[in-house]
C-alpha cells in the first residue's frame, strides 16, 4: 500500500466515524452464515442494549420455523442463508476502484445520461475518494435545520441508542417479526436503515432522503426503516436514487414501517434501480422488501409511489392498513422489467375504519424475456362502512417473449363499501407509433415517448427532481430491447 | 376415516379399480391427500370449505333399479333422465350414449389444465362410481335436456361425463340439478368440441339446503368451434362451479357466464379458467352475484394466454351486489399473458345497490323494496335477455321472482 492510499483510507475512516454508526473498522472478518452467534455479533458491534438483542433473537427463533412464501410468480434458485455475510463492515479499499477510469464504462454512460454530477457519480460507483464531502456539508446544514423543528432523522442504530422509547413502542408494530420469513429474517439481522420522527403539528420543510445521510453509501442488505408522523404532521421521504447501484450482496430483505397518527400524512417515494443482472440473466439482486404503513389515527394519509426498474427479482408489496376513520391510502407504481428480470409487485389495502379510501394505480411494462406481475389485495372488513377503493392496473408488453400478469384479490365484507377494479393488457398502439414515426422520431424514441406517457399518471406523483430523473430512467430501461 | 381407508374399503364398488393405469393414477392422488397441508389460504379449491366434512365423509352409492329413459321426440330433441348418475345406453344415427370406459378416465388423468391441488376433482377421480358419454355425430343439430335425479338420502355420487361434438355438429344442452335430499353430487364434465362445432350449455341449479353440488367442467375447443356456457345458480345448498376451457386451435371461442343468487348461509364457490393456446381465439368470462343475508361467495377468473396465442381477445367481468351487511364476496380476476399482440382486460366491482338509482325510483313514488327489486332485475337483465329459448327463460324468470319475493 502506498502512502497516498493510506492517507485516503485514514480520512475516509475518520469521516465514517464522524457520522458513524460503525465505531471502528474491524480487522476481524465476520463469519458467514446465520446463527445466534452472528446475531449476537451484530448486536455487539452495534453496541445495542439487551432488549434489542432479545428482540432479534426472538425473531430469529421465529424465522427458523418459517418457510419462504412461495405464492409469488417468481422462479429463482433456493437461497442458501448460510452462505451470506450478515454483517459487512466498510469494504476494504483495496477492492474499490480508485477513480472513475476503473469503473465499468457502461455505468458511467448511464450516469451521464441521467445527468448525475461527477462527484456523485464517484460515490455511486463506490470510488474511494473524499469528494463525498460536498454532499456531506449539504447534509449537515439540513440536519441543523431539522433539529430546530424537533424532527429526528438518524440511522436506526442511533435511534436505538438515543430514542429507545420510540423504538420499543413502534418497531415491529406494523410488520410483526413473525409476519413471514423475510420479515423475521430482517428483524433478526437488520444492520442499518433510517429512523424518522416528526413531532406533533410539524410539516417537514424538505424531502427527507437517505441520500443526504452519509451512510447512505452502505445502506446494507437488511435495511430497516421506521417513520413516525405524529398528530397533524407531514413528511415526504425519498428512498433510493435513480442511478444504477452496484452491490455485492445478492439478497436484500428490507423492512419499512410507516405510522401516521391523527391528521398526519406520509408520502414515501422509491426509485429502485439495483443491478438487474446482465443480458443473459446472470447475477443481479434479489429484492424481497416488506413495506407497510399504518394509518393509525383519524384523517391520516399514507401514499406510496414507486418506480421499479432494477433487481433481477423484485418481491415487493407496499401496503396500507387503514385503521383510522376517514384515512386514505394510495399506491402508485411503475414497474419495468427487461431481459430476464422478474417482478412480482403490488399492494395491499386493508380497510378497517369507516369512510376509508384507497386508490391504486399500477403500470407494468415488460420487455425482453422478463415476467412482470401485479399482485394486489383490497379487503373491506365488516366495520369499514362506506369505504371506497379504485384500482387500475395496466400492462404493456413489448416483444413476444415476455409476460404480463395481473393477480388481484378482492374481498368485501361490507355492503356499503364500493370497490372498483379494472385492468387491461395490450401492446404499444400501432397508430400512436406510426404518428410519432411520421413526425421524425426514431422507433426507439417513439416507444420511449409512448411508454413515458403510459407511466405519466404515476411519475407525476413523484417529487419534482425525482420525476425528471425517473423519466430519463424509464427511457434508459427501454434501451436495447426495442426495435 | 381418512381418504385412503375410505377408498380401500369401498374399492369394489368404485369404477375401474382393477385397471393398472387407473390404479397408478389413484395411488398418486392418495399420496397427494396424504402429503398436502390443506392450505386454505392459497388453495383456491378449499376456500370456504369445511375441511372435516370434506375429508371425512361416509361413502354410499346405490345402483338405480330402474334404467333411465330417453325420449326421442323425432325433432332432434332428446331428454335424458340420469338417475344416480347413470343412464341407459342409446344409439341412433345422430347421437350415441354409452357408459364411460377406462380409456376416458386415462385420457382425463393425463390432462393437466385442472391442477392436482383441486381436491374435489381428485376425490372425483378416486371415488368414481358412475357416468356416461354422449357423442353427437357429424353435422347434426341436436337439443338435449338432462335431468339429474338422486334417489336416496346420504348418497355420495362421483360422476364423470364425456361430451363429444363431432365436426360440424351443434348441440343445445340443458342440464337441470334440482335435488331435494341431503346427498352430495360431485360431477366432472369433459367436453370435446371438434372442428366447426358448437355447444350451448345451460346449467340450472336449484337444490335444497342439504344438498351439495360440486360441478367441474373441462372443455377443449378445436378450430372454429364455440363453447358457450351459462350457469344459473339458485341453490340453497353448497354449490361449487369450476369451469375450465382450453382453446387449442385457431379461431375458437369460449364464453363462460354465470349468475348466482344467494341467501341465508349459502356458500357458492366459482371459478372460470380459459387457456388460450392458439391464435385468433376469443374468450369471455362474466359472473354476476347477488348476495343476501349471511351468504358468502368467491369467484376466481383466470385468462391464460400462451406465447403462441397472438391476436387473442380475452375479457373478464365480475360484479357483485351485497344486499345485507353480513354477506361477503371475494373475487380474484387474474390475467397471465405471455404474448404481446393481445387485447385482454378485466373488471370487477363489488358494492351495494346504487343509492342514487334507488333515490330516483323512490322519488317517483316507488317503495324501497320495489325499487331494490327493479334494480336487481336490471342488474342481470343483459344475461337473461340473451337466452333464446323461451321455455328456459320462463323457468329462470320464475326462479328469480321466487328469490326476489324473499328480499326485504
Amino acid at each position: 500500500m502506498n502512502s497516498e492510499t493510506l492517507n485516503t483510507l485514514d480520512t475516509y475512516s475518520k469521516n465514517k466515524y464522524k457520522y458513524g454508526f460503525v465505531t471502528d473498522i474491524d480487522n476481524e472478518k465476520p463469519k458467514k452464515g446465520l446463527s445466534e452467534d452472528t446475531i449476537k455479533f451484530i448486536s455487539l458491534k452495534k453496541n445495542e442494549p439487551k432488549w434489542m438483542l432479545d428482540w432479534r433473537l426472538k425473531s430469529f427463533a421465529k424465522w427458523k420455523k418459517m418457510k419462504e412464501p412461495k405464492w409469488a410468480n417468481l422462479s429463482f434458485p433456493e437461497i442458501d442463508y448460510q452462505d451470506i455475510y450478515y454483517y459487512s463492515a466498510p469494504k476494504g479499499f483495496e477492492k474499490k476502484p480508485k477513480d472513475l477510469s476503473e469503473v465499468d464504462p457502461k455505468l458511467i454512460e448511464t450516469y451521464n445520461k441521467l445527468g448525475i454530477p461527477l462527484e456523485e457519480q464517484k460515490v455511486l460507483a463506490g470510488v474511494a475518494v473524499d469528494v463525498v464531502f460536498d454532499s456531506v456539508s449539504v447534509a449537515t446544514t439540513y440536519k441543523g435545520e431539522l433539529e430546530k423543528l424537533g424532527i429526528i432523522f438518524c440511522s436506526i442504530g442511533e435511534a436505538i441508542q438515543k430514542h429507545p422509547d420510540l423504538i420499543k413502542k413502534y418497531l415491529g408494530s406494523v410488520i410483526p417479526p413473525g409476519d413471514h420469513s423475510f420479515s423475521a429474517l430482517n428483524s433478526a439481522v437488520f444492520t442499518d436503515g433510517s429512523f424518522v420522527y416528526i413531532p406533533e403539528g410539524v410539516k417537514c420543510p424538505m424531502e427527507l432522503s437517505t441520500y443526504f445521510r452519509i451512510n447512505a453509501e452502505n445502506t446494507g442488505q437488511f435495511e430497516r426503516t421506521l417513520i413516525i408522523a405524529d398528530k397533524g404532521s407531514y413528511v415526504s421521504y425519498l428512498e433510493g436514487c435513480t442511478a444504477p447501484k452496484r452491490d455485492d450482496n445478492q439478497l436484500h430483505a428490507a423492512n419499512v414501517e410507516l405510522i401516521a397518527l391523527e391528521d398526519a400524512e406520509i408520502k414515501y417515494s422509491t426509485v429502485q434501480n439495483w443491478y438487474p443482472g446482465d443480458e443473459d440473466g446472470k447475477g443481479g439482486i434479489y429484492n424481497f422488501v416488506t413495506k407497510r404503513g399504518l394509518c393509525a389515527g383519524k384523517n391520516s394519509k399514507i401514499s406510496w409511489t414507486q418506480v421499479e426498474t432494477g433487481s433481477s427479482i423484485t418481491w415487493k408489496y407496499p401496503s396500507c392498513i387503514l385503521k383510522g376513520d376517514n384515512s386514505i391510502g394510495e399506491f402508485y407504481s411503475v414497474a419495468i422489467t427487461n431481459n430476464f428480470q422478474q417482478a412480482d409487485t403490488g399492494t395491499k389495502m386493508t380497510h378497517i375504519g369507516k369512510n376509508t379510501k384507497s386508490k391504486i394505480i399500477s403500470k407494468g411494462i415488460s420487455l425482453g424475456k422478463s415476467q412482470n406481475t401485479y399482485r394486489g389485495e383490497v379487503s373491506f372488513l365488516r366495520k369499514a362502512e362506506k369505504a371506497r377503493n379504485y384500482t387500475q392496473c395496466d400492462s404493456l408488453l413489448v416483444g413476444n417473449q415476455c409476460g404480463a400478469h395481473t393477480v388481484p384479490y378482492i374481498d368485501s365484507k361490507n355492503n356499503t363499501a364500493v370497490i372498483e377494479h379494472e385492468a387491461s393488457t395490450s401492446k404499444i398502439n400501432e397508430d400512436q407509433l406510426y404518428y410519432c414515426r411520421q413526425r421524425g422520431l426514431s422507433h426507439e424514441e417513439a416507444v420511449s415517448l409512448i411508454v413515458n406517457g403510459f407511466c405519466k399518471q404515476v411519475l407525476q406523483e413523484l417529487p419534482m427532481e425525482f420525476a425528471v430523473e425517473a423519466q430519463k430512467l424509464v427511457s434508459i430501461s427501454l434501451e436495447g430491447s426495442v426495435g | 376415516m381418512n381418504i385412503q381407508d375410505n377408498y380401500q374399503k369401498n374399492k369394489k364398488n368404485i369404477f375401474f379399480s382393477k385397471n393398472k393405469d387407473v390404479q397408478n393414477h389413484r395411488e398418486k392422488l392418495i399420496n397427494i391427500f396424504k402429503n398436502d397441508r390443506f392450505d386454505k389460504k392459497n388453495n383456491e379449491s378449499l376456500k370456504n370449505v369445511n375441511l372435516k366434512n370434506f375429508l371425512d365423509f361416509k361413502y354410499k352409492y346405490l345402483v338405480p333399479e330402474e334404467t333411465s329413459v330417453i325420449n326421442n321426440n323425432n325433432d332432434n330433441t332428446y331428454s335424458i333422465v340420469s338417475v344416480n348418475g347413470q343412464c341407459s345406453n342409446f344409439k341412433d344415427d345422430k347421437i350415441e350414449i354409452t357408459k364411460i370406459v377406462e380409456e376416458d378416465y386415462n385420457d382425463f388423468s393425463k390432462n393437466n389444465t385442472i391442477a392436482n391441488n383441486d381436491h374435489f376433482v381428485n376425490l372425483n377421480s378416486l371415488f368414481l362410481n358412475c357416468g356416461f358419454k354422449i357423442i353427437i355425430k357429424k353435422n347434426n343439430n341436436i337439443k338435449i335436456k338432462i335431468s339429474n335425479i338422486i334417489t336416496d338420502d346420504d348418497l355420495t355420487i362421483f360422476q364423470k361425463n364425456n361430451f363429444i361434438c363431432e365436426e360440424g355438429s351443434s348441440l343445445n344442452l340443458i342440464e337441470e340439478y334440482e335435488n331435494k335430499n341431503n346427498s352430495t353430487l360431485n360431477i366432472l364434465n369433459v367436453i370435446k368440441l371438434e372442428k366447426n362445432s358448437q355447444l350451448n350449455h345451460f346449467l340450472i341449479q336449484d337444490n335444497s339446503p342439504n344438498h351439495n353440488l360440486i360441478i367441474t367442467s373441462h372443455s377443449s375447443c378445436k378450430k372454429d368451434s364455440t363453447y358457450i356456457q351459462k350457469v344459473y345458480n339458485f341453490s340453497e345448498g353448497y354449490v361449487r362451479n369450476f369451469h375450465f376451457s382450453e382453446l387449442i386451435e385457431i379461431n375458437s371461442e369460449a364464453d363462460l357466464q354465470g349468475i348466482f343468487f344467494l341467501k341465508d348461509n349459502n356458500i357458492s364457490n366459482n371459478k372460470t379458467f380459459v387457456k388460450h393456446l392458439a391464435e385468433d381465439c376469443k374468450s369471455n368470462q362474466v359472473y354476476k352475484g347477488i348476495l343476501n343475508d349471511r351468504s358468502t361467495a368467491t369467484y376466481f377468473s383466470n385468462t391464460h394466454v400462451d406465447q403462441v396465442a397472438q391476436k387473442t381477445e380475452g375479457y373478464q367481468l365480475s360484479k357483485g351486489i351485497l344486499l345485507s351487511e353480513n354477506a361477503s364476496y371475494f373475487s380474484k380476476p387474474e390475467l397471465k399473458i405471455y404474448a404481446d399482440d393481445v387485447k385482454c382486460s378485466h373488471g370487477s366491482t363489488i358494492g351495494p345497490i346504487d343509492e342514487n338509482a334507488i333515490f330516483y325510483l323512490r322519488s317517483r313514488g316507488m317503495s324501497k323494496i320495489a325499487a331494490t327489486k327493479i334494480l336487481i332485475s336490471s342488474f342481470i337483465n343483459e344475461e337473461l335477455s340473451s337466452i333464446d329459448n323461451d321455455q328456459m327463460s320462463e323457468i329462470i324468470q320464475k326462479k328469480i321472482v321466487r328469490y326476489l319475493s324473499k328480499v326485504k
